[in-house]
């Protein structure tokens, strides 16, 4: 599918025909009124900020009649949206942006139906670690057009401040390559990550295996020669029976080592972490189109069997007679 | 037995003593016990008779020297400071916290150096305290303690949100499941015996959360509280009418401690010599994220870059480099009061590499300009004036964990790198080893350093182009 950007006409056939103000999400409708708004009008940047609408038919009127090139709002709650003032509360969010991801198996100059399937595995992976590991609920995917959104509205952590984000991202996207030497009444042992069944070295192992499973020789890795790409590519498969102890022993500890040093910094841009550690971003309202790319940002129910090319396609792609 | 006070003094049991002493009345009086304690202790080397603290105020100060000397001085001898682990002195030892967090609170408030110091040695006392214990006596005190401090069984990880959020634990170091912290035996193999495989479920907990998690936990949450109650006393000091000139004497006496080493030993970077002088940039001793930046930024995050983080950095770097050592807020006019400096040097490194940027920053976004005079704190404005200053805050350089977050692509580390946590430092150190050998050059030839602002981007590249030399000469 041809990935162009929208006419000024297109804008206005979707957002008077065929988008309705309930497809934007109940997490946000209810809240509507905390929250501050922003938009783009001329595809240079969301520069019309600051707005707040009392009801959702203000909203609907207002996106009806401007039919902006982009819309966004706030993660952040405030007493004040108007002068983003009063600052209560912000969603946690973690922002997957296909065309970012650093091992991309496609190679593709945008985004493709290869990279947007990869980034709904790595939000699979980080879903699984917020509910798991850090008993985190209420939360939501949005596919934002290029990629995907976890917004997360639990109460647990809509308090916390940049510095606890900036924490999870690391936990969430395995920045940070695990001890692997203990000792306990003054004996030393060793033990890898891999052999960790749970915990934060658990999900280092999950993140290292899938970057390990995409990797290409063209990838760049900090310190990680070729020779070394080439040992993962012949023995990786041993990974997909999680036979690491034997993986590792084929490629060599200390090239092992320097491996999963560079890959733990690579998993870093797994995550906008900007956009996590931000506590009063806008983000691009569900059910909003994308310009750039003619897709809706859409709400996902069941991200196993969410499609982008089904299920975010707005009708006047359709329609385009060329 | 030990008393959970000589671990917390801000358990219900410390603050029991506390309460028994009443007032300051009789503060300063000399207290025989405590000598005869400290003079009993048979590990305990006395040099001089006036070593041996004989009322609190004297055996607060102990407990600050006992930091300082033990963090600089390389003839630190802890066998003059055995007293400070002999749990005998327990009632007179949390008396002298509280003076401490006192005295500190009311006069330089939360978030002073002296805090820092003062929170930093409580947590090493503690661990000091724990390694003289038998591991049984050691493991019953760990565990009372948490017991304790965390109220409950089960305990969600949100609950550390302020030991996360200053940093004191690490996410990634907690055993997590469903949320909750695991730390008991009972619960770490009910929760996860089953998965592991091929190895001993009891010794892996043993490895993995055992004693050491537990009293790293305990450790950083009385940290936590100390840090907490010197906030308290410092807000309630604010609304009452007097302080106690008890406490500021005791103050100023912690001030003169801690300003020894500077004098002395050099502080916090291991380097001797005094305060930083601020004086002329030499790229030369940037860091890697720094040369990476000025040869600009191709992709994106041109704004971040240049704005958060190279303006913070060039202006710091050539006007207050020892900003974190000093400890004291300024402004840009305090150390450039004509702005002579910062129009003829710093801006125009700034500026230039906003220019190398792909596209030149200043083209698509003129108004990046304002945001770096917001930046050196005068304010939302398109010149630099006195008038303004003030209306904004002169931005401190970002640490190397904000840049990895905020800018990955800056960040290639080298040695260096691995021994600081602010690009700004690894500046400071680097220039001293820069500096002597630019000496060593002008010694053998007349070699002209490249200080001036016009050769940075030529020196770069030249400097790239000798990495190695300048590498061997490094090793």
């Amino acid at each position: 599918m041809d990935l162009k950007p929208a006419t000024p006409n297109e804008r206005r056939q979707y957002y008077r025909e065929e988008w309705d103000v309930n497809d934007i999400p109940e997490f946000i409708r209810k809240t509507l009124t905390q929250r501050e708004f922003g938009f783009d009008h001329m595809g240079r940047g969301p520069n019309d900020r600051y707005r707040v609408f009392q009801n959702t038919d203000y909203l609907r009127k207002f996106m009806r009649y401007r039919t902006p090139f982009a819309a966004y709002s706030s993660v952040a709650f405030y007493h004040k949206p108007r002068r983003r003032d009063g600052w209560i509360k912000a969603e946690l969010v973690f922002d997957v942006d296909a065309k970012d991801i650093p091992i991309r198996s496609c190679g593709c100059e945008n985004v493709c139906e290869i990279c947007l399937n990869q980034a709904k595995d790595i939000v699979h992976g980080l879903i699984d670690t917020i509910r798991g590991d850090l008993g985190l609920s209420d939360i939501h995917v949005v596919y934002s057009g290029r990629g995907y959104h976890i917004r997360v509205l639990d109460d647990k952590v809509m308090g916390m401040d940049s510095d606890v984000r900036s924490q999870i991202v690391k936990y969430l996207v395995g920045s940070d390559v695990p001890r692997s030497e203990y000792s306990s009444h003054g004996m030393k042992y060793n033990l890898e990550h891999f052999t960790v069944p749970f915990g934060y070295p658990q999900v280092f192992t999950d993140r290292v295996k899938q970057a390990l499973l995409n990797l290409n020789l063209d990838t760049e890795i900090d310190e990680v020669s070729k020779d070394i790409k080439k040992a993962v590519i012949k023995h990786r498969e041993l990974l997909s029976e999680d036979q690491w102890g034997l993986f590792r022993k084929e490629i060599g500890p200390v090239r092992y080592a320097r491996l999963v040093k560079g890959i733990a910094s690579l998993n870093l841009t797994l995550v906008d972490a900007k956009v996590s550690i931000d506590l009063k971003r806008i983000l691009r309202l569900p059910s909003s189109l994308h310009s750039g790319v003619s897709m809706k940002s859409t709400l996902i129910k069941n991200l196993e069997t969410f499609d982008p090319f089904q299920d975010a396609v707005p009708k006047f792609v359709y329609e385009r007679k060329d | 037995m030990v008393s959970i006070s000589f671990l917390n003094p801000l358990s219900p049991e410390g603050k029991d003593i506390v309460r028994e002493l009443g007032s300051f009345e009789g503060i300063s009086d000399d207290i025989p016990e405590l000598r005869r304690l400290v003079t009993r202790n048979p590990s305990q080397e006395i040099v001089d008779d006036k070593e041996i603290p004989s009322n609190y105020l004297e055996l607060a100060l102990k407990r600050i020297e006992w930091y300082i000397k033990k963090k600089h001085d390389r003839e630190f001898n802890s066998r003059r400071y055995s007293f400070l682990s002999d749990y005998s002195i327990t009632k007179y030892d949390v008396i002298s916290f509280y003076l401490l967090c006192q005295a500190i609170g009311v006069k330089f408030g939360p978030n002073s150096r002296e805090t820092r110091v003062m929170v930093e040695a409580q947590g090493d006392l503690i661990q000091e305290r724990l390694g003289k214990l038998s591991v049984q006596e050691s493991r019953l005190m760990v565990d009372q303690s948490l017991a304790m401090l965390l109220h409950d069984d089960m305990v969600h990880w949100t609950f550390f949100q302020e030991l996360l959020s200053t940093r004191k634990i690490r996410l990634t170091e907690l055993v997590l499941d469903n949320g909750e912290l695991i730390l008991n035996e009972e619960d770490f193999l009910h929760r996860f015996g089953s998965r592991i495989k091929h190895r001993n479920p009891d010794s892996m907990y043993q490895l993995l959360i055992g004693d050491e998690l537990k009293e790293l936990i305990m450790v950083k949450m009385i940290m936590q509280e100390t840090e907490d109650y010197i906030k308290q006393v410092h807000e309630k000091a604010r609304v009452m009418v007097e302080p106690n000139p008890i406490l500021l004497e005791l103050a100023d006496e912690v001030a003169e401690v801690l300003a020894e080493p500077m004098q002395h030993y050099g502080y916090g970077s291991g380097r001797s010599g005094g305060p930083m002088k601020a004086g002329p940039l030499n790229p030369l001793a940037f860091p890697p994220c720094v040369k990476k930046a000025l040869e600009g930024i191709k992709s994106g995050g041109r704004n971040d870059a240049i704005v958060l983080f190279m303006t913070p950095f060039v202006s710091y770097a050539r006007l207050y480099p020892d900003v974190f050592r000093m400890n004291i807020t300024k402004r840009v006019s305090d150390q450039d009061p004509q702005l002579e400096i910062t129009e003829n040097e710093v801006l125009p490194l700034i500026y230039e590499a906003a220019q190398r940027c792909v596209p030149p920053l200043f083209d698509d976004q003129p108004q990046e300009k304002v945001n770096i005079n917001a930046k050196l704190g005068f304010g939302m404005h398109s010149t630099l004036k006195m008038e303004h200053e003030g209306e904004t805050t002169w931005y401190t350089p970002m640490s190397c964990e904000k840049i990895k977050l905020h800018l990955p692509h800056l960040c290639r580390p080298d040695d260096v790198c691995k021994k600081i946590g602010n690009p700004l430092s690894y500046y400071n150190r680097r220039i001293w080893e820069v500096r002597n050998l630019d000496k060593e050059d002008s010694d053998s030839e007349d070699n002209q350093s490249s200080t001036d602002v016009n050769d940075i981007g030529n020196s770069i590249k030249n400097e790239n182009k000798n990495s190695d030399d300048n590498n061997s000469v490094e090793g």
